[in-house]
Formats: structure tokens, sequence, C-alpha cells
């Protein structure tokens, strides 16, 4: 696991928070689990390649996702609209994109594939088993967990 | 007012503007900014090949352009529609904002880089820039 690259991104990602949803975003406590944590309704993957490779996974109830989305777009959303999805996307790839651009002028070469956005009740993920990082964010609307998992290449 | 606005409304019609990012909430999101500057005209492209077809299509004075887009993504797409209109007016807003992808999207024909998240005051400053009273567009000529 890079733990230096992990510290980027939940910083980015404390940072956009703040500046998108208010300052009401509480830094997160942090843990080690043996494979992501993402069971809930929303999730929103961003795929990393370069010289190193894993993912970002944001997870969070449907409630949150909708509030999160009606702050961004400044006005209340009816429930999980096209337009909910993609303001979700949005945020998980400010939040990457943000933290590659400063990975990738230290001298490293990350990318990141556009974010995809997946909704639905009792999502379990029958993916590999990575080490992941898991990191609950509180904000105003509820809890958003980030899961990262970030190797060098063998 | 802010100088920029007023100089946007200075133009005697309005200008087109040319959204491109696969993302629907960055289209929403931009188109009300633009509309928030009374004297533009905002279409949209939600991908690369998408953009070089209306850009053809529309001749627009301002191209918005993402860079991260599945299929063909930002900085190639803005090569082509260079290669196709060398005067082409892009302004690049993505959040993937190194030096080493500015410099990319600049030697492609890109005119202005805003990180994302974009600000109003930002795009407002970006078109200023871009769209300087030296420039040639035809509708654009400053009254």
């Amino acid at each position: 696991m890079r733990l230096d690259f992990v510290k980027i991104f939940l910083d980015s990602t404390a940072v956009l928070f703040r500046e998108l949803i208010g300052p009401g975003v509480d830094a997160p406590s942090i843990s080690m689990k043996p494979s992501p944590v993402a069971g809930r309704d929303v999730i929103a993957i961003i795929g990393l390649a370069g010289e190193a490779h894993g993912r970002v996974i944001f997870d969070m109830d449907m409630f949150t996702a909708v509030q999160l989305a009606g702050h961004m777009l400044g006005e209340p959303s009816p429930g999980m609209t096209p337009l909910v999805r993609s303001s979700i996307a949005e945020l998980a790839s400010m939040a990457i994109g943000r933290a590659i651009s400063q990975i990738n002028d230290g001298g490293m070469r990350l990318r990141m594939s556009p974010p995809t956005v997946i909704t639905g009740a009792n999502m379990v993920s029958y993916d590999q088993c990575f080490e992941t990082l898991v990191a609950p964010f509180a904000t105003a609307y509820g809890e958003v967990r980030v899961n990262i998992t970030i190797q060098d290449l063998d | 007012m802010p100088e920029v606005e007023k100089d946007i409304s200075k133009v005697k019609s309005p200008l087109t503007c040319l959204i491109v990012d696969d993302s629907a909430f960055m289209r929403f999101h931009l188109r009300r900014m633009m509309d928030s500057f009374d004297n533009i005209i905002a279409s949209e492209a939600a991908n690369g090949n998408e953009a070089i077809r209306e850009y053809g299509r529309l001749k627009p004075d301002i191209v918005l352009m993402d860079i991260v887009m599945p299929g063909l993504e930002g900085v190639e797409t803005v090569k082509r529609i260079c290669d196709q209109d060398p005067k082409a007016k892009v302004i690049m807003i993505s959040s993937v904002s190194y030096q080493e992808k500015v410099a990319e999207a600049m030697s492609a024909g890109a005119k202005w880089f805003i990180p994302k998240p974009v600000t109003t005051a930002e795009l407002r400053r970006a078109i200023e820039n871009v769209l300087s009273p030296t420039t040639d567009i035809n509708r654009g000529e400053l009254v």
C-alpha cells in the first residue's frame, strides 16, 4: 500500500468536500481492512493506473447522495436522478483528479479512469481482496466512506 | 458590475459557446454559469467525437473542454479541433491539472486552463482573456 499517496487522496478529498459541501466536514479516522467496505446504496468507483495501480471507491446512503447532489446543484433533487448520479461521479472525480495532479507534479505518473456510479440496495463486492484503507468522512448530509487501494506495480 | 461581465455584455450580438464534458452535472453547472453572463448562447457535447462534430457545425466563439472523458479524451479533441480551425478558442476545465498535462493541453491549442471546481469569477476571467478585443471573432467585436 502506498500510504504516501493515500494521504494525498484523503487530504484532497477533505479539502474538496469543505470547498463544495461546507466547513462541517470532519477529518476521518482511518482504518485498514482486508477488502473494500462499500455496501451502501450508492458507490462511485475510479480506477488508478500508471506507475502504481488501484482504485478508489466512495460509498454512501441514497439519502446522503441525493442531499449532497442537491447542495452541489443548488436545488433540491426529487430522488436518484441521472443528474444526481452525475453529481456524485463528479464529486469523486474532482477529489481524485486533484490528488493525481499533486502526485504527478511530484514526479510520478498516475492516470485515473472516468468515474462509474452504481446504485442499488444490499450491494456486495465479490472483487479480489486487496488491503484497503477506509476513511469515513462525516458531512452535514451523512457519512461518505472513501476506500483506497493503491500499490506499486510488481 | 465586474469588468468581465461588462465587456461580455458590450458584445454586439450573442457569443456562442460549446460546453464539452461527459459529466451531465458539469454541463448543467457550466451552462448555468454561462447563462448568468447574459450574452452567451451555450450548446453541449458529451464526448470528444461529438465535440468535433458540433464544432464543425456551430463554429462556436468559445469551447469549454474537459480532459478525462471516455473514448476520445480532451487534449486529443482540442488538437483535432485546432487542426480544423487554428483560431479555435478553447478553455480547458479539468480536475486533472498537473503541469505536464496543462502544457500538453496548451501545446494542443488550448488558450486557457481552469482547474475544477471552477468558479464564476474564474470563468469570467478566462473568457475575457481568451476573447480579448484584439481577436477577430466575427460577432465578438467590442462596440
